[in-house]
């Protein structure tokens, strides 16, 4: 019975984790396409001589340009022909770790950038470490990387980004505070779907993926924890995060 | 008279290209970047064809599909789904709400798309 029991968690977890996977090839495959085509059509523009003439040595780089670009779609569609397959596992390695460290680390990739921008980037340490958390600490890495980066992003020169950790019941609660152009009332019902991006972002920056926040969502919630956030627009946001520490 | 095209796409900068092409092969083009600006679109110009994207703010490209053929006056306006979704579900979903083609972005030029459009507003 126990067996079953742990046979059939086992299973609802590979099935998670697999869901998982699928939505991250798939929403990777639509970003990629999404810059391919705009390439080939570019080039195949310039080919045709749409926007003038070429010569001869332009419209043969143009055309390797164009065949190479090609095989990048072939490749993406044969990922995505493999995307339903078993083949592909997404594995989390979870340890105990120190989520003061994850954040230093994180922060050190961004001084320089936040430095050029007269942005002021602190990371509010606690009085006393933190109790550690059970996680996979590339995957967390990651999504407070996405984190800081967005806070840096949209937020105007000169402004500040705080990071700070405390303790809330079983829980280590992370926040990243930013001064930047904060959220639409609209956008936020929506601000953690695929593919969204907010209007004001998309304004600022044309270029973005729109799966950041939403495989940010999914990274937490697959460690037990939560992801939400408090945005004025033009006032800034912060996010919150939880993570369960781990068991002592 | 020009035939007029309603291209439906959030990225502009893809939809200034596809504008360009279609525009210089002699279609009266309009952009919009979400459902709300194609509705108005839709009503006030009656276009030929639309060139529909799925991904977008709001409400989605399923969504204005779906409008589109609820309104007795462009049930039969041609919807070309032109997209980089491109799953087995995503093609099943717009063919049964009505899209008459569905064209992967990545794997078409814009000459092919304004070819295929030839087909439908001719």
């Amino acid at each position: 019975m126990d067996n079953d029991m742990t046979l059939e968690q086992e299973n609802a977890k590979l099935r998670k984790q697999n869901a998982f996977k699928t939505d991250v090839i798939s929403i990777s495959a639509h970003e990629l396409r999404t810059s391919l085509s705009a390439l080939k059509w570019i080039l195949k523009m310039f080919l045709d001589k749409d926007v003038g003439e070429i010569n001869a040595e332009q419209e043969s780089l143009m055309k390797k340009a164009f065949d190479s670009n090609e095989r990048m779609i072939g490749l993406v569609n044969e990922m995505l022909a493999i995307n339903h397959s078993d083949e592909v596992n997404l594995t989390y390695e979870t340890e105990q770790a120190s989520i003061e460290d994850i954040i230093d680390t994180v922060l050190f990739d961004f001084i320089g950038e936040a430095y050029k921008r007269g942005i002021e980037l602190l990371f509010l340490k606690p009085e006393h470490p933190m109790p550690k958390i059970t996680a996979d600490v590339s995957k967390i890495r990651v999504v407070i990387q996405g984190l800081v980066e967005n806070a840096i992003k949209y937020s105007e020169d000169g402004g500040k980004v705080f990071i700070s950790v405390h303790e809330k019941g079983r829980e280590i609660e992370i926040s990243v505070k930013d001064t930047g152009m904060g959220i639409t009332a609209a956008d936020q019902p929506h601000i953690f779907e695929k593919f969204f991006r907010a209007r004001n972002a998309k304004e600022k920056y044309s270029v973005g993926s729109g799966f950041g926040l939403f495989t940010a969502k999914r990274i937490v919630e697959h460690h037990g924890g939560t992801i939400r956030f408090e945005s004025t627009e033009k006032n800034g946001t912060t996010f919150y995060i939880t993570l369960p520490m781990a068991a002592k | 008279m020009a035939k007029k095209i309603l291209v439906v796409e959030d990225d502009n900068f893809l939809g200034g290209l596809v504008v360009t092409k279609l525009s210089k092969d002699g279609y009266s083009v309009t952009h919009a970047p979400d459902v709300k600006t194609a509705s108005e679109v839709l009503e006030k110009e009656s276009p030929d064809c639309v060139l529909l994207d799925l991904v977008l703010p709001g409400t989605d490209g399923y969504g204005f599909l779906k409008k589109i053929r609820e309104n007795l006056k462009f049930s039969k306006t041609p919807v070309i789904v032109f997209s980089n979704l491109a799953e087995e579900k995503d093609i099943e979903k717009a063919k049964e709400l009505g899209a008459n083609e569905f064209m992967i972005k990545s794997n078409f030029t814009l000459d092919e798309v304004s070819a295929k459009i030839a087909t439908f507003v001719k």
